[in-house]
């Protein structure tokens, strides 16, 4: 069998090989040596190759001195932690509520689940009317009832926005994150709570030393793909805002730079970009390592 | 004692309830304003429509070239899901079985493209791709097909590792080939895995608007979410026509729904079980 695998392994590998040196290698390795260069897209300034239009760190220093990549950047990074922490939190309580219900969990779990395979384009201009129209005319404007001065024109503001694009992707990935925490919780031994109880500890006493930690090896796919998924947010912030008001988050601000320069400047663009990778894989992993550290085995 | 654990069970149900409601309603909301118009749609939101008027269906329809944009997207996320299934259980095979140098350095470069954000490379990318004639829709299938890879090959390996190769070992005895054993003795058994890959890919490629944006542009071979895209960039000049933009996303949204509900089931144990590989 092992021969057969030596054999046939080459040959396996390769159809992926391919597409991936294509998608992902090459382009990737293009793009980082583009950084460095006038490119305009379509062309490069000053001759035919990449390296006729080498200007060193030009494109890092402009993009380190206009402040808009800087403020998109912090943006973005204030936008991450409050999704993180807002999608995680609620999809484990959800998750708690459900393993503890008797009936109408499958329900629950599908219901909840929906909004995550709707587009959050398409779904980000409903969400726009209920925010503009429903919540600040109907519920919460300065007329309403119930007047909440945080729910009235969220897209108006960068802080308000910065809560508004939290619900929306809360709205849309708890469902998914609830049931990676479930099947979690499902595979902690009753056994466990039971020695527990007989013990003496409370209900939250069990919660934080025994909930928690079996349940870290869930804490680090969700809060993996939170994490991703949050820092490389852009769909919402086309639909909800378009980036007006000072809410331009740093993917959404890659598109834009080639946009709204003439010439493009694409070079400047992959400088960002190249900066954006940096920061995404340096904070990925270093969540990987710190929360795989705390896993703990039965 | 009994009397408390009923309340709390009450109450939990109570809690979940309302929070599923809430989830459903923008979903409520999108639909009965489909058929409103703009003025109706801004005077009474939340109400069921006076009439349900067809037309503002149809004009949504029209302005985002409906049957075209639908088929397009059909053919493109069926042919994109269907490559990355078809290659990345091929390959996770091959890593799965063999431990060698080179299988592990193939692993570790495609769980490690996960940290690669797409905007990182979709300039060079776009511009690659168009120097090999693929600015097109095949081109467009291949680039999914490529970013879709990463995170299919790691589920697909983590599921392999835990079934034992006995199954594969009598079937070579029998003397099947390495397609009939692909075929018939390891497809079957990643149906969970299959389950998940397609879902995730799926709802990925037909909700993406950027890569279609990047490489089709505003052009007769729009999909779905690019063209209500257009649609509501090109005629929102003038503030926002509600009574387009909600039946265009309606119509976008249907298809994926009606698929959802089908599936749901084998969806959410297929995503519960990847999960723990993953």
């Amino acid at each position: 069998m092992k021969t057969f695998y030596k054999k046939k392994f080459w040959f396996m590998v390769l159809p992926s090989l391919v597409l991936f040196l294509m998608v992902i290698i090459i382009p990737f390795m293009q793009g980082i040596l583009y950084s460095f260069t006038e490119w305009r897209g379509a062309y490069f300034v000053g001759g035919d190759h990449w390296w006729d239009a080498l200007v060193g760190m030009k494109n890092y220093v402009s993009i380190f001195t206009s402040d808009s990549f800087l403020k998109a950047l912090g943006y973005t990074t204030l936008y991450a932690i409050l999704a993180v922490v807002v999608q995680n939190v609620v999809s484990l309580i959800l998750a708690l509520m459900i393993k503890k219900i008797h009936t109408g969990k499958g329900a629950f779990r599908t219901i909840y689940f929906l909004p995550y395979v709707l587009g959050a384009l398409a779904m980000g201009y409903v969400w726009k009317f209920i925010f503009e129209n429903v919540f600040s005319q109907i519920l919460f404007g300065t007329e309403s009832f119930f007047h909440i001065e945080l729910l009235n024109n969220m897209l108006q503001s960068p802080w308000k926005a910065l809560l508004a694009f939290a619900i929306v992707s809360t709205w849309q990935v708890a469902g998914y994150y609830l049931i990676i925490y479930l099947n979690g919780l499902n595979n902690i031994s009753e056994d466990i709570y039971e020695a527990a109880r007989i013990d003496g500890a409370s209900e939250w006493y069990q919660f934080w030393k025994i909930t928690i930690p079996l349940l870290m090896p869930s804490f680090t796919i969700v809060l993996f793909m939170s994490l991703a998924s949050s820092f490389k947010m852009m769909d919402l912030n086309v639909s909800l805002t378009e980036g007006n008001f000072g809410t331009t988050m740093i993917s959404y601000l890659i598109l834009k730079t080639v946009r709204e320069s003439s010439p493009p400047e694409y070079g400047m663009a992959q400088a960002q970009a190249v900066i954006f990778f940096i920061i995404v894989a340096t904070i990925s992993v270093a969540q990987v390592l710190a929360t795989k550290s705390k896993e703990v085995e039965m | 004692m009994a009397g408390k654990a009923k309340l709390k069970q009450g109450l939990m149900m109570f809690i979940l309830i309302i929070i599923g409601i809430s989830t459903v309603f923008p979903i409520y909301f999108l639909f009965v304003n489909s058929f409103k118009n703009q003025q109706e749609i801004v005077a009474s939101p939340i109400n069921l429509p006076r009439n349900w008027d067809l037309s503002y269906i149809k004009n949504a329809a029209a302005q985002i070239n409906l049957v075209g944009s639908l088929i397009q997207t059909i053919l493109i996320t069926a042919l994109a899901v269907t490559l990355i299934v078809v290659i990345s259980s091929f390959t996770a095979w091959a890593i799965a079985r063999r431990d060698s140098k080179a299988a592990n350095i193939i692993f570790l470069m495609f769980t490690s493209a996960m940290l690669i954000p797409f905007q990182s490379l979709m300039y060079p990318l776009v511009s690659f791709m168009d120097g090999l004639g693929l600015k097109n829709t095949f081109g467009l299938i291949l680039m999914y097909g490529g970013f879709g890879l990463s995170m299919s090959v790691l589920l697909y390996r983590g599921f392999i590792m835990s079934i034992p190769q006995s199954m594969e070992e009598a079937a070579m005895l029998d003397g099947a080939n390495i397609f009939q054993m692909y075929r018939y003795i390891l497809m079957p058994l990643l149906k969970p895995t299959t389950v998940t890959v397609i879902m995730t890919n799926a709802v990925w490629v037909w909700n993406d608007y950027l890569l279609p944006f990047l490489v089709v542009g505003n052009n007769d071979r729009k999909t779905l979410t690019l063209s209500l895209y257009y649609a509501k960039s090109l005629s929102g000049q003038y503030g926002n026509p509600w009574e387009l933009i909600f039946p265009a996303v309606l119509l976008c949204v249907i298809p994926i729904i009606i698929i959802f509900i089908f599936l749901q089931k084998n969806i959410i144990e297929g995503i519960a079980a990847g999960a723990v590989k993953g």
